[in-house]
């Protein structure tokens, strides 16, 4: 079952682009990534889909129901930690955990002590006087505190350090084990090629790429470099499929997707020094993507 | 109803200071009343030497200073100014507080809808309302009887009030109609205030120059007069029948648009 279907939706700001016709699913207990520089319309799908803003045209469905109309239903089963956690200044910690608590009929004071526990967090102190990385935790522990079936995170990591990290994503691991299906933006793709199953690329308000992080990587991306023994023409290697073409004397370095065979008859028909070929790693893939067409 | 002990412990500290600032206002000009009246036949005569557009200004009227209904009509004016200007600010920050303050990602999140969120909200500022409304009925009625030397007072000033809780909701709604709409949280606020101002200096405006009266039906200062209540006019069905028509669109206005459109995150 898809437990997020999005179909055609669309979002202008008045005249300004927000997203144009996003169309994915997620499926059940899978870890999906969506990445994208700022401002491609990362956080405005996901504010979609929470009924924070309207699509101005198109629709989403979350467990198989209309995320506007059914709205405040199915939100007792989502959890969502915003790009940036604001909170009622004047109230503490715990006081902030126990009103989040409130709105979701069941009792959660035992798993807010859990998850502040795991996120080293002091639930004594007020919010105004938390740092920025502390104030995210707030947010993660108020996140999940329900034990939402569907956690909706944007650009989660951000503030945190690297040892938090590591215990937030292991937390993340832990509720998808036990069922949870995550969707997280974020632009930092080591932590979108550790956690996620599937991953969308957005630019510009339109996914241009989905696939598997695995078939992302090694779908025939080859990140190749020849050293020539002689002088090449510049653009001896500009044939169909290089991109990120770059010749620095006698090393020429690209990217190469297509049929491995028809760079391998280039390669050999020049006179080579040396030659290395390697998977390249996501973020190359992703840098590719977004060099905007010139 | 976790919304609304939100909003209550959110508005508290706020509404103390204004109900101790409404009590010091009763409680000085009646401090003030005793000397007037101490100084007996001679205040009668400055004021009948006032010029009369002086007196529309300071609200001051056709009211008799040397009697303390008389002087309290004139108090009711600042009092109602005071309700006013707390139901405004109360009605634009209560809507537009989550958006302004940006919480509205961690509120509309939850498993509530926004006109339930919306209709806690209100609530809980109607209590606000009427908590100081109480306050000032309470103080009005404890400081002016030491004065009144047996005139009734009780009556009036329970009138008086009434009006001007019914001002204090046309206010607070204008508030939040305003916060419903605007889809900059900053806003709302302003331009409640800018039609408080405008509708108050309208009022004194008509007090000034009878050729506008007219315009009374624009500034509701004018549907709850302290020289109307206190008379044996009373309260007038018009001004009711408006009163009501205003606070029903005004709810209205509040529901739709903040329901209908895109919230500022």
């Amino acid at each position: 079952m898809s437990v997020i279907e999005i179909n055609h939706l669309t979002k202008y700001y008045g005249k300004e682009r927000g997203i144009i016709d996003i169309n994915f699913d997620v499926e059940e207990k899978e870890i999906f990534g969506f990445i994208g520089p700022n401002g491609a319309g990362k956080s405005t799908t996901l504010r979609t889909l929470l009924g924070l803003i309207y699509p101005t045209s198109g629709s989403a469905k979350l467990f198989g129901k209309d995320c506007i109309k059914y709205g405040p239903e199915l939100k007792r089963e989502i959890g969502y930690l915003p790009s940036e956690v604001f909170y009622y200044d004047k109230m503490k910690v715990i006081d902030l955990l126990n009103y989040s608590a409130s709105f979701y009929k069941k009792d959660c004071s035992k798993r807010i002590k859990d998850l502040a526990g795991i996120m080293d967090l002091n639930l004594n102190k007020k919010i105004d006087d938390l740092s920025f990385g502390n104030k995210k935790k707030v947010g993660i522990v108020q996140g999940l505190l329900h034990e939402p079936k569907l956690i909706i995170l944007d650009e989660p990591t951000s503030g945190l350090d690297p040892l938090m990290q590591q215990r937030f994503f292991e937390l993340l691991q832990e509720e998808n084990r036990k069922g949870a299906t995550i969707l997280f933006s974020s632009h930092i793709l080591g932590e979108v090629q550790r956690m996620c199953d599937r991953v969308a690329i957005i630019k510009e308000g339109k996914i241009i790429q989905l696939d598997k992080i695995s078939a992302l990587q090694e779908s025939n991306y080859k990140k190749i470099k020849v050293q020539t023994s002689g002088s090449l023409d510049q653009n001896y290697f500009n044939i169909r499929g290089v991109s990120n073409l770059e010749v620095k004397q006698h090393i020429v370095s690209f990217l190469f997707r297509g049929n491995i065979n028809s760079i391998m008859k280039k390669i050999s028909e020049t006179d080579i020094a040396n030659l290395w070929v390697e998977e390249p790693d996501l973020e190359e893939i992703f840098l590719h993507f977004y060099e905007k067409e010139s | 109803m976790n919304v609304f002990i939100r909003e209550m412990k959110a508005n508290r500290k706020a509404l103390i200071l204004w109900s101790i600032g409404v009590f010091l206002m009763i409680a000085s000009s009646m401090g003030k009343y005793a000397g007037l009246s101490a100084s007996g036949q001679s205040v009668t005569d400055l004021m009948a030497q006032m010029p009369q557009s002086l007196k529309a200004i300071m609200g001051m009227g056709t009211f008799d200073l040397s009697t303390v209904s008389g002087y309290y009509g004139v108090l009711f004016i600042y009092l109602a100014m005071i309700a006013a200007i707390h139901a405004t600010l109360l009605g634009a920050s209560i809507i537009s507080k989550e958006e302004r303050d940006k919480t509205s990602e961690f509120l509309f999140v939850k498993p509530i809808s926004r006109s339930k969120i919306i209709t806690l909200k209100l609530i809980a500022a109607l209590v606000n309302l009427l908590i100081l409304n109480l306050v000032t009925l309470v103080s009005s009625i404890l400081l002016v009887q030491n004065y009144s030397q047996g005139e009734g007072i009780i009556g009036d000033i329970t009138r008086l009030m009434l009006g001007m809780f019914i001002l204090q909701l046309i206010f607070l709604f204008i508030g939040t109609a305003l916060a419903g709409v605007s889809k900059q949280p900053k806003t709302a606020q302003s331009y409640a205030t800018g039609i408080l101002l405008f509708t108050l200096m309208l009022s004194f405006a008509i007090d000034l120059n009878e050729r506008i009266t007219v315009l009374k039906y624009l500034t509701p200062f004018k549907y709850f007069e302290a020289k109307n209540l206190m008379d044996t006019r009373g309260f007038e069905p018009v001004y009711l029948i408006l009163s009501g028509l205003i606070i029903a669109v005004l709810i209205k206005v509040t529901y739709i648009f903040y329901e209908k459109r895109d919230l500022n995150v």
